[in-house]
């Protein structure tokens, strides 16, 4: 009796350890919820605004391409929920689980591509520096030997630690902090991507008082990640996606976000337009 | 990879664990000479901020055992000010609040010559002094009142008498507590990361970042935090026995 009462605890026990490894549609499908790391402090792609509300570009993309087509794919209404992400945590927070999306300005890159699988590209920008309008730094070339400001785990960083070496770079955890540090003078300059540094530009108190500038010293298509080895899961975000750039409905929300009347006035050029389209395979 | 099986009623994927270990990345490329220099930075940051600590512990701790009421209030209001506070509020208190306060040309001087490490250290050294504060305080009041009655008559003034019977037995009393919160020091230094000082913690996220292994990584950052920590408690282990006042201290037998 004792002998097959510690059989069965060993066996119960074993059966925890083994990873019985759902897939992301399953989870979604048992939950009924679809859960993003998106960012708080990324205008216009994910940001609090000044009415206390969750929103931007990344964020209205998963809800209203992405969260339709898991709905009919699986048949079910499916929920957003919304978690804080960071560069450093965003990887972290798929592997375990927590979440199963990454919807904000991660880039998508090669060595990225190792660790998890990223969707379509959904915008296309580049590195460049945010500074106080007036000073003597004007791109890549002008950084040595002046203190610059990126975010922990950036793309950015890494390209500056290896092409400026001599640039005293300062890192720092999330952008309102490396924003501060820029505005009382700790760093003479920050790097980021050019179309988040537009955001900050436009949401400072003195938008006037700050200059994007110096020519992309990298190209950084933006893509949502998701964890490997998912490609059910992968293959509805995509269509979700692409139907979104066929219909049009991705272009009216690139409007709201960054049209003439949008958040962020940032014009669509036609080469990233055509490359948006081309991403579309026939049905 | 997979095999498939049976399990509540559908047929469901077995996979392994798919984390590959690669423990090479802790000393191949540039990793072994971030974790040093994160080492450095936090035995640094951690060595400046426990004097600046230590000193305004002594000196506050003994304030608030002194006659004059005055003078207890003033070690009070710093000790309650500053220890009520979390330390992750006090490194952006003294990162982005104190320089604007200084005059342009010290500020200038200050960003140049890493900022966010001396608001670091001051940031440390200031909130643990609070809490040493507290530690020295026990300690004194531990002292039975008639040393200090007895060395008063001998003719000694307020201070002579602190500086010369009562710190000096007190600081040998205190000796575990103060081990403790000079390890606490050690381990909230990592708070420092978030002001951007690239301390050991910073650098152990950074390797993380680079190769994606976050369980070595980690494993590093841990291994040289105990080794840290471990070695400043057997260090003040052999002090403690080689100071011990005979007759003073109740010693267990495991000594």
């Amino acid at each position: 009796m004792k002998r097959c009462l510690i059989v069965c605890l060993i066996a119960l026990v074993a059966r925890t350890f083994v990873a019985n490894a759902e897939t992301t549609l399953d989870k979604i499908d048992k939950s009924a919820t679809l859960t993003i790391g998106t960012r708080t402090g990324s205008p216009p792609f994910a940001y609090v605004n000044q009415r206390n509300e969750w929103v931007g570009f990344s964020i209205d993309l998963v809800e209203k391409a992405i969260v339709p087509a898991l709905s009919k794919k699986l048949n079910k209404s499916i929920k957003l929920d919304k978690k804080e992400s960071a560069p450093q945590t965003r990887i972290p927070l798929l592997t375990s689980n927590t979440v199963d999306l990454i919807a904000e300005t991660m880039t998508d890159t090669q060595a990225r591509r190792d660790q998890v699988d990223f969707s379509l590209t959904f915008f296309v920008t580049g590195a460049q520096f945010l500074v106080k309008k007036g000073t003597s730094i004007k791109g890549i070339e002008s950084i040595a030997g002046k203190r610059v400001a990126a975010q922990q785990g950036s793309t950015n960083a890494k390209i500056i630690r290896e092409r400026v070496p001599s640039a005293k770079l300062v890192e720092f955890p999330d952008q309102p902090a490396a924003f501060q540090a820029l505005a009382q003078g700790q760093v003479q300059a920050y790097t980021n991507d050019g179309i988040q540094l537009a955001g900050l530009k436009a949401k400072a108190p003195k938008p006037n008082d700050w200059a994007v500038v110096g020519d992309f010293f990298s190209y950084e298509p933006y893509g949502m990640a998701m964890r490997k080895n998912e490609s059910d899961f992968r293959q509805v975000v995509n269509v979700g996606l692409m139907d979104a750039i066929s219909t049009g409905l991705y272009f009216t929300i690139y409007d709201k976000w960054f049209g003439p009347k949008g958040e962020l006035p940032y014009p669509l050029t036609t080469e990233v337009k055509r490359f948006l389209q081309m991403q579309v395979v026939p049905k | 990879m997979g095999r498939k099986t049976q399990g509540y009623g559908r047929e469901v994927e077995q996979q392994r664990m798919s984390y590959k270990f690669n423990w090479s990345v802790l000393w191949s490329g540039q990793s072994g000479a971030w974790l040093l220099q994160g080492l450095l930075t936090t035995l640094q940051i951690s060595i400046l901020g426990w004097l600046i600590a230590i000193s305004l512990g002594i000196f506050s701790g003994a304030l608030r055992t002194m006659p004059l009421a005055p003078l207890r209030w003033l070690a009070s209001g710093y000790v309650e000010f500053f220890r009520n506070v979390p330390l992750l509020v006090w490194m952006f208190f003294w990162y982005f609040a104190v320089p604007p306060l200084l005059p342009q040309v010290i500020q200038d001087w200050l960003f140049d010559h890493g900022a966010e490490f001396w608001a670091g250290v001051f940031a440390l050294g200031v909130y643990h002094g609070a809490r040493f504060s507290e530690v020295i305080r026990a300690g004194i009041q531990a002292i039975p009142k008639i040393q200090f009655e007895a060395a008063v008559s001998t003719g000694l003034t307020m201070a002579q008498t602190y500086r010369l019977v009562l710190l000096p037995i007190a600081l040998r009393l205190i000796i575990p507590p103060a081990t403790n919160e000079t390890v606490n020091l050690i381990k909230n230094s990592s708070v420092a990361l978030t002001i951007g000082v690239a301390e050991l913690t910073f650098q152990t996220r950074q390797i993380e970042t680079y190769t994606a292994k976050a369980f070595e990584a980690l494993v590093a950052g841990t291994v040289i935090y105990l080794m840290l920590c471990l070695s400043i408690a057997a260090i003040t282990a052999r002090i403690e026995r080689r100071v011990a006042i005979p007759g003073m201290i109740v010693r267990s037998s495991e000594f």
